[in-house]
């Protein structure tokens, strides 16, 4: 009794001793049975639990445990039990987080583990050469892409009919329908009531960016989002705001969706992604028939920006193999079709894609079939640049963006703002 | 020679009972503060990210920090921000405390009135008053019922530090009110009965005998109250997420996010020039209580 | 002159009134929201109509509630219990015993207060990590691990330092005198007059330690090990608020800590006023 006290302390003196300060790697192999661990964002309209279970019934030599966290801390726990040599086997992250967590070497590269093979074929020739694009970094794919972002054009169709208007395709026509849309039921010269929503991000500002033949980085990686392209599509998105009633919808609305703005008919029109399904859906149910979705208008060609999530595998994850067999199942048509019905997101890859369920019209959407507009979308979409600097140039771009919608800065002057910052972090 | 030795072992053991009850917290604290405060030290001089190797970069990340116009708006607002929420939380925390301190019906009522804020953390404070200071929020319809312009408080950046000041406010001061109650209970009564005899009015009271008996108390919140000031985060995160145009962008606020980027080097040196900078003001804060 | 007390009392009567409003209005929003099915949370309504407590059903059953409350009722009163017994005998010590450079070693002690808990937590995390790995039962993913860092609190040192410092010299030289030890000073004549400022150490380490969000988060991993607030967060969906919810887990949250301050008030803080201090 007395010296397994001892041992004890023994045990956690020299634990205590040794740890910290060597920033050495610690061991958390004790258990080596097959129990692979993944960390899921989604919360409670998650599509893992089913497919996992589904997963569970189809390989009963393999046990999963399925963690749950909220997507907004996920990002901070990841980092630090991963930089600790202990987390999950498989976990779904944001896309946008990959700069970060690639650039430090926290994700394997899954084409090792896969022998670039995903459900028996080539894992390039199961997505779409954008999102193949933003599962990959430095040569190594670092992802596998699960659910799709990309935006398209979310309005009150009803409305739009209503007062005879027609869908917009161009940015011309977009200020123009926006306009004739919009009411201002107080008086006070603002858009308060079937306005445009504008999010003041980097999303929605890449996206007109990519659509007036801008890009956020040079071939080089040097900054190019100050461009003409650039200036000029910061100055449609003031312009969309003062002549083209949209409603500013900053963070201090509380819920980027704009689901209370779409409940109190404030909001008529928003650029999204096709999640916003599946947020319309479940938070304003009583409006269901009166929304449709339309391709993005653009300016000279189509685009927009794209994310979504990821499942990757750490570099520490101990059971690599069973998390990528699982990873395989979780990719298969079926088992993403649940990415639709669970989460209401929109399922990456090619063969999901294909299915007929995701291509059938949707009462709620007036009988209109709405997925394959994202899934056209997404066809012209890019990523955020991977370069390690991403997080500084993202809040420069949003600084930028807010910074012109509150009538602070000239479109020009604040992108050169922007720029001056991105080049500093690039450099740095 | 051994007079000396006896004199040294006295000297010795009139220290024994304070060693002996300060050593329990103090082991307790090395291990998980101090350890740790010394690995984050050592991080603040590296190029390092938690993986892979740990590379000596010397003062780089302090120069670099300290040149990012970021960095420096950062510190303005933490200084802004603490200045507001340092004189009126402290102040209403003290008058709430004087007016509870009497025989008043419904006193336990009103006591857990203003404590309440205080139970709820930072976080949940700052998801309730999101709404309301939103442009169509409860705020600006008494402002407009008294006759005032509507604002969205939280998105005009020459608004938006002092809104998220308040909200801190009114989640705080009930702190500094359980405070200086518990403070106000231990002022001995006789002290203030004899000062009623010689003829004291309530504020000569006041001034001679509450102010005083409440200086190590006063101490207490102004320098544990800079401390959480200088530390502002959560509120920040919620309400604006650092903006608009970095307005809110507090110290903290700046190193969670290269803490979050695993950019251990550059969060650890901010954290240090917090830390240096906090053992300033506190020192200055004792010095000015042992002085006056 | 008595009617004069009678009209000031009045007045700070209606002055306290007043500022009660204003402090319980965020609440009365939370509490009606958390009444209201999400379905029309903004729909300009301002109270529910009819309340349901569909939100709080909702909150006790799709997440292990009972698991988490409880984890948390067992963190928050050994981390009390931790604090008044170590921050107590620190604090006396700092404030009333012979000691050489006092006022350097509470500076010292306040540093750790100073670095923000993101700095440590990387640091933190493996040594709990690597004290799992020797012993399971131990650190990580244990409430052992969630209590370690808040066994000792630097703003519960001070706050009783404080307090003792405000005790006259001239009763410990008199038990001094009458021969007792430095220990049962403590006890016998310190500690009796020291319960309004134990009640205050009480009510902000249990409330520290009931709220804490990050480094729970960070050093559980499973919901054997989860607390309310780490487990509550598991409510929400990726994208978008389900604010019903979010307002019962917050009123469910604060209810227990309000009680707890209403029992400590009337017990210690507030029936004070003849047990004080006589110099």
């Amino acid at each position: 009794m007395k010296s397994r006290h001892l041992r004890i302390a023994i045990g956690v003196a020299v634990a205590l001793g040794s740890s910290a300060l060597a920033g050495c790697a610690p061991s958390t192999d004790a258990d080596a049975d097959d129990t692979v661990v993944v960390w899921d964002y989604y919360g409670q309209s998650t599509p893992l639990t089913e497919a996992i279970a589904r997963f569970e019934a189809a390989n009963p030599d393999i046990t999963v445990d399925h963690q749950g966290f909220d997507y907004d801390s996920m990002q901070e726990k990841f980092s630090v039990a991963v930089s600790s040599n202990t987390g999950p086997d498989l976990a779904t992250v944001d896309m946008t987080w990959l700069p970060d967590l690639a650039s430090k070497g926290l994700l394997a590269d899954i084409g090792d583990i896969s022998g670039g093979i995903l459900n028996g074929k080539p894992i390039e020739s199961q997505y779409s050469a954008g999102a193949y694009g933003a599962m990959r970094y430095d040569d190594h794919t670092i992802a596998a892409l699960y659910d799709f972002d990309a935006y398209a054009l979310f309005y009150r169709k009803d409305v739009l009919d209503a007062k005879g208007l027609t869908v917009p395709t161009t940015w011309d026509e977009l200020l123009a329908t926006s306009a004739a849309m919009a009411e201002d039921s107080d008086g006070d010269g603002k858009a308060d009531k079937y306005a445009l929503q504008l999010l003041p991000d980097s999303f929605h500002y890449v996206q007109l960016l990519l659509q007036n033949g801008g890009s956020v980085l040079d071939s080089s990686g040097g900054v190019a989002f100050d461009s003409d392209a650039g200036i000029g599509a910061l100055e449609f998105m003031n312009e969309l705001l003062t002549d083209g009633g949209g409603i500013y919808w900053g963070p201090s609305e509380g819920d980027s969706s704009g689901l209370p703005g779409v409940k109190d008919e404030r909001i008529g029109m928003f650029l999204n992604g096709p999640y916003m399904m599946g947020v319309l859906k479940d938070g304003a149910a009583a409006q269901s028939g009166e929304w449709a979705v339309a391709p993005a208008p653009y300016s000279k060609q189509p685009g927009s920006y794209l994310g979504g999530t990821g499942l990757v595998i750490p570099t520490t994850a101990k059971h690599g193999s069973a998390a990528w067999k699982l990873a395989e199942f979780l990719l298969q048509p079926e088992q993403q079709l649940l990415v639709y019905t669970e989460a209401g997101a929109a399922p990456a890859t090619e063969a999901a894609l294909a299915m007929p369920e995701l291509s059938a019209t949707d009462p709620y959407f007036g009988e209109q079939a709405p997925f394959p507009v994202f899934q056209d979308a997404m066809a012209t979409a890019t990523a955020f640049p991977y370069v390690p600097a991403w997080p500084a140039i993202d809040t420069a771009l949003t600084d930028a963006v807010t910074a012109v919608l509150i009538g602070q800065a000239s479109p020009a002057d604040a992108l050169k703002t922007a720029a001056t910052t991105a080049e500093t972090a690039l450099n740095g | 020679m051994a007079e000396t030795r006896l004199g040294r072992w006295r000297r010795t053991r009139r220290y024994l009972p304070g060693a002996v009850l300060l050593a329990p917290a103090l082991v307790v604290m090395t291990l998980m503060f101090f350890v740790p405060m010394i690995t984050s030290l050592i991080y603040s001089f590296g190029d390092y990210s938690g993986i892979g190797p740990f590379t000596w970069v010397g003062l780089d990340n302090y120069t670099e920090i300290l040149v990012d116009p970021r960095f420096q708006q950062a510190w303005a607002n933490t200084a802004v921000f603490a200045v507001i929420t340092m004189t009126v939380g402290p102040l209403l925390g003290l008058v709430t405390a004087l007016m509870l301190n009497n025989r008043i019906p419904g006193r336990t009522f009103f006591r857990a009135v203003f404590f309440v804020p205080v139970t709820a953390s930072l976080v949940v404070v700052s998801t309730l008053w999101k709404p309301l200071l939103n442009e169509r929020g409860l705020l600006n319809d008494v402002l407009q019922l008294i006759g005032l312009e509507r604002h969205d408080w939280l998105s005009d950046p020459s608004t938006a530090l002092v809104a998220v000041s308040a909200a801190s406010i009114w989640q705080g001061f009930g702190f500094e009110t359980v405070v200086f109650l518990a403070a106000l209970q231990t002022i001995p009564a006789d002290l203030m009965e004899s000062a009623r005899m010689d003829g004291a009015g309530p504020w000569q009271r006041f001034l001679a005998v509450t102010l005083p008996s409440l200086r190590p108390t006063l101490l207490f919140v102004f320098v544990v109250g800079m401390i959480g000031a200088f530390q502002a985060f959560d509120q920040v995160y919620v309400m604006t997420g650092g903006g608009p145009v970095g307005s809110t962008t507090t110290v903290v606020f700046y190193l969670v996010e290269r803490f979050r980027s695993l950019d251990l080097g550059h969060a650890s040196a901010a954290a240090y020039l917090l830390v240096a900078v906090l053992v300033v003001i506190s020192a200055i804060q004792f010095r000015i209580a042992r002085t006056r | 002159m008595i009617r004069r007390r009678r009209l000031g009392l009045a007045m700070l009567w209606v002055v306290l009134a007043a500022s009660s409003v204003i402090m319980l209005v965020p609440w009365f929003w939370t509490v009606t929201t958390s009444l209201t099915p999400a379905a029309e949370v903004f729909s300009g309504n301002l109270l529910p109509n009819p309340p349901t407590l569909e939100a709080y059903a909702q909150v006790l059953t799709l997440i292990p509630f009972g698991g988490y409350f409880l984890n948390s009722v067992v963190v928050t009163v050994t981390v009390v219990v931790l604090n008044v017994v170590f921050d107590t005998c620190a604090a006396y010590a700092l404030a009333k015993l012979p000691l050489p450079g006092r006022g350097v070693i509470m500076i010292v002690l306040l540093t750790t207060l100073m670095i923000p808990m993101q700095v440590n937590i990387i640091p933190l995390y493996r040594m709990m990590v690597n004290v799992h790995n020797a012993v399971p039962w131990l650190g990580a993913d244990t409430l052992s691990g969630i209590i370690a860092p808040s066994a000792v609190q630097v703003l519960g040192i001070f706050l009783m330092r404080q307090f003792f410092v405000s005790v006259p010299d001239s009763i410990l030289e008199a038990a001094r005198l009458d021969g007792a030890g430095e220990w049962s000073i403590l006890r016998r004549v310190v500690l009796p007059i020291s319960w309004p400022a134990i009640a205050t150490l009480v009510i902000f380490t249990g409330l520290a330690a009931w709220n804490d969000f990050l480094w729970p988060l960070i050093v559980t991993g499973s919901d054997a090990s989860r607390t309310l607030p780490v487990g509550l967060a598991l409510l929400s969906k990726k994208n978008t608020v389900n604010w019903s919810e979010t307002m019962a887990g917050t009123v469910l949250t604060a209810l227990p800590m309000i009680v707890l301050f209403v029992i400590l008030q009337r017990r210690f803080i507030e029936g004070l006023t003849a047990g004080s201090v006589k110099e």
